[in-house]
């Protein structure tokens, strides 16, 4: 409970600085600093894997995806970003607060919410044995989304075949 | 351009490509650096660095650094510079800086009272000892010229200037013996020249002797 | 009970093999004889523990920065520095004065709080990777069950740091080896992780320790003297340089290029911790690689045991090391393009064929007809795909876009 009571607030505050910020740098160093507080509560919960995955991928891949995009692309207008906060604030409290109800009304009212038992910890073995009998499905179809996704990336990522020149031949 | 495919230039044309195992340079690489490590640590004839304040390497003749002022003999009475401020004029940065000595009645002596070179100005453009008529400034061959003291230490005045004709003949032998050779030539003709005189004035003498004894004969 | 007379009841603790961690067991030791709480002498005793770690990495990071130059000194026929102290073994300690004292300047662009926490960011996950690596039987300083995962995890900081830093500096060196760093250590790492993984199909763990462990017995039962490790480790060493921004792959600071790459703004005491994350990187991959393929701690030879494991330990890091060396000894920097394109095209798909092998090897039961297996099918593509690389890809000429008209 004491780690979630310190975590949470931090972990709020970063993702209300990710949001905020307006430059969009700024914004992403934010989102990879909340991403690496949910992990290190994944850790502080005892899930150790799921933690460290969450950092070598949504920190260490994810994150530094986006600030490298954010290199190779034009900045913004800054004022003009900060001239649309409060319009933004508006739609962005629109948009969540019926969210945060919901949330808040199942937590407070729901009846069929049942409290999950405390399962000892899968070991990592466990874990990979499981992911690939009974979740060996799940595992393959992603595969092949993935690999199709990479097919793509790669078929993008060549140069168009250029109109063979003719005068240079002769 | 149509894009060509790299060819190492070292392979010479006349001779088929060999085939050579990919990647077989890079451990050819590592074993020429390989034997330069190993052999550094005998063969004293591999080592291309100096170790410089224990060790220098010698200097070329035709290095040639700072100027120096000549003198023979005598550092006062001796120094060959006669004042004459054509090298403080032509000089391009204008780091030289000349006071012609003159005695209690203002007659020129022909020596410097004071000869300062700036070391921060002069850039060792070599155009002193160029237009120097009396061989007496030439450039020195000296460089560790640095020091702690920015004003005085980089000013060099006559004292420190001032180097002998010796000095000159060890640094730079072959343009000193010519410039010494030259400088007796001119002395002997001078000397020659003066003997001339002497001879000439005295024979005028006699001859102005000889015509007034004749015009006091006619009369 | 006397502290000392509950050393003696250790006596284990002065064997050499025990060494490293006697730090650790006095400091617990005097601490529980005074009757400190029990979570105060296992924080206190962890905190020792990595002093330990900390220290001796530092030194070897003094030490290194040494004899790095002396031994490219050696390659190109110089001496070396061999002013401070006899044979310059003070050298490190005038170079660390001289940082500490000399100005920081922090650009008028810059972001004055990124810039400042770049440099931090970038030792701190050297520090925690060189953590979970077991440097001798009785020397792992944190056993992690996964400390593989923990490993490249902290790893990726790295990259966030290095962006922080081109960024945050307000000026476009730093940016240009900024994107050059990213870009490289994206290409890099994944086949870093790939060759990893291969070995932890083969141990079945995660664990650092059980993975050294499982390579006992003689140099024959190391990981790289199978063939799949063979490959498996010359790719993983490749991918190292380049992670370690090492030359031949040090293009996000090739000095020649972008003066100091994303470091090109820091100076002083800033400039040395981005020196010091470098270094400790440096230790830290190398330290991984002798765990997965080197065996660890393992002695070569069985009769061998009598030495201390973490001397084996450090004597396979300095061979490493002095690979490393060497390797910078010798090669050119290549270009970015070629660098892209030998990441793509032969590392990841070398890569990927080394798991395949590492599965058939693990299970036609690693005898006679594995390595008949498993040969052909990682030396045919090898060879393929070197000489592939060798006449097509590696010899295609860049085009300009300005400068051939």
């Amino acid at each position: 409970m004491i780690p979630l009571l310190i975590l949470a607030p931090l972990i709020l505050l970063a993702a209300f600085g990710a949001v905020w910020m307006a430059r969009p740098v700024h914004a992403a160093l934010m989102l990879a600093l909340t991403l690496a507080l949910v992990a290190v509560l994944y850790l502080a919960l005892g899930a150790d894997f799921i933690g460290l995955v969450q950092f070598a991928v949504y920190v260490g891949a994810v994150a530094v995806l986006i600030v490298f995009s954010l290199l190779i692309t034009r900045p913004g207008d800054e004022a003009e970003e900060i001239e649309r906060r409060p319009r933004s604030l508006v739609t962005g409290l629109f948009c969540t607060l019926p969210v945060l109800a919901v949330l808040a009304y199942t937590a407070v009212f729901g009846s069929n919410i049942k409290l999950i038992p405390w399962q000892p910890k899968l070991s990592i073995a466990e874990l990979g044995e499981m992911l690939f009998t009974s979740h060996a499905p799940a595992v393959l179809a992603l595969a092949v989304l993935l690999t199709a996704v990479m097919i793509g990336a790669a078929l993008f990522a060549r140069e168009p075949d250029k109109p063979q020149d003719d005068s240079s031949e002769k | 351009m149509e894009a060509q495919p790299n060819t190492p230039a070292t392979s010479p044309p006349d001779k088929p490509a060999r085939w050579v195992m990919p990647g077989l340079g890079l451990f050819q690489g590592l074993a020429v650096t390989g034997k330069n490590m190993v052999q550094s640590f005998y063969k004293k004839e591999r080592m291309t660095t100096v170790q410089y304040p224990e060790e220098r390497a010698p200097i070329s003749p035709n290095f040639r650094n700072f100027p120096f002022l000549v003198y023979d003999n005598d550092p006062k009475a001796g120094l060959r510079c006669t004042a004459c401020s054509i090298c403080e004029k032509e000089c391009p940065p204008q780091c030289i800086y000349i006071v012609l000595e003159r005695d209690e009645n203002g007659k020129s002596l022909k020596r410097p009272k004071v000869f300062d070179i700036d070391l921060s100005v002069c850039m060792n453009c070599g155009i002193c000892a160029e237009v120097c008529p009396f061989d007496s400034i030439y450039m020195d061959g000296e460089y560790e010229l640095s020091t702690d003291d920015r004003f005085g230490g980089l000013l060099f005045g006559l004292d420190r200037l001032s180097k002998s004709a010796e000095y000159h003949m060890k640094l730079r032998p072959e343009q000193a013996s010519e410039v010494m050779a030259r400088r007796k030539a001119d002395e002997e003709k001078k000397a020659a020249a003066a003997a001339a005189k002497i001879a000439k004035a005295k024979a005028d003498a006699e001859a102005k002797k000889a015509a007034a004894e004749e015009k006091g004969g006619e009369q | 009970m006397l502290p000392l007379a509950a050393v003696i009841s250790e006596p284990s603790l002065f064997s050499l093999e025990h060494l490293p961690r006697l730090p650790q067991r006095l400091v617990e030791l005097l601490l529980g004889n005074f009757g400190a709480p029990e979570w105060l002498v296992s924080i206190a005793g962890f905190l020792v523990a990595a002093g330990t770690v900390v220290g001796v990495f530092l030194g070897g990071f003094a030490l290194l920065s040494l004899i790095e130059r002396k031994t490219l000194a050696r390659i190109q026929n110089r001496i070396g520095p061999n002013r401070a102290g006899w044979f310059g073994i003070l050298q490190p300690v005038a170079d660390g004065i001289k940082m500490l004292t000399k100005e920081d300047i922090v650009p008028d662009k810059a972001e004055k709080f990124l810039h400042l926490l770049a440099p931090i960011l970038i030792v701190v996950p050297a520090i925690l990777a060189l953590g979970v690596i077991p440097y001798g039987r009785e020397w792992t300083p944190v056993s992690l069950e996964l400390g593989l995962l923990f490993f490249f995890a902290v790893g990726s900081l790295t990259e966030l740091s290095v962006f922080i830093a081109g960024w945050a500096s307000g000026s476009k060196f730093p940016m240009l080896g900024a994107m050059r760093a990213i870009s490289q250590m994206i290409s890099y790492e994944l086949p870093l992780i790939i060759t990893a993984l291969g070995v932890v199909m083969v141990s079945g763990t995660l664990s650092l320790p059980h993975i050294v462990e499982q390579q006992n017995g003689g140099f024959w039962h190391w990981n790289f003297f199978t063939p799949w490790g063979f490959f498996a480790g010359i790719l993983f060493f490749i991918c190292s340089i380049a992670e370690a921004n090492r030359c031949p792959f040090d293009l996000p600071e090739g000095e020649s290029e972008i003066v100091a790459g994303h470091m090109t703004e820091y100076s002083g005491f800033k400039y040395a911790l981005f020196f010091m994350g470098e270094y400790l990187g440096l230790f830290a991959i190398s330290a991984l690689g002798i765990t997965l393929f080197l065996g660890g701690w393992q002695a070569p030879l069985p009769g061998l045991g009598f030495v201390p494991t973490w001397i084996w330990f450090f004597g396979k890091l300095a061979f490493v090391i002095f690979l490393f060396l060497w390797i910078r000894g010798t090669y050119p920097r290549v270009r970015i393009d070629q660098l892209m394109r030998f990441a793509w095209l032969c590392m990841i798909p070398m890569a990927l064929l080394t798991l395949p092998a590492a599965g058939v090897w693990h299970f036609t039961g690693r005898g006679l007809l594995s390595w008949v297996l498993v040969v052909p099918l990682l030396l045919v593509p090898w060879v393929i795909v070197g000489v592939i690389f060798n006449k097509r890809l590696a010899a295609a000429t860049r085009t300009y876009t300005f400068a051939d008209g």
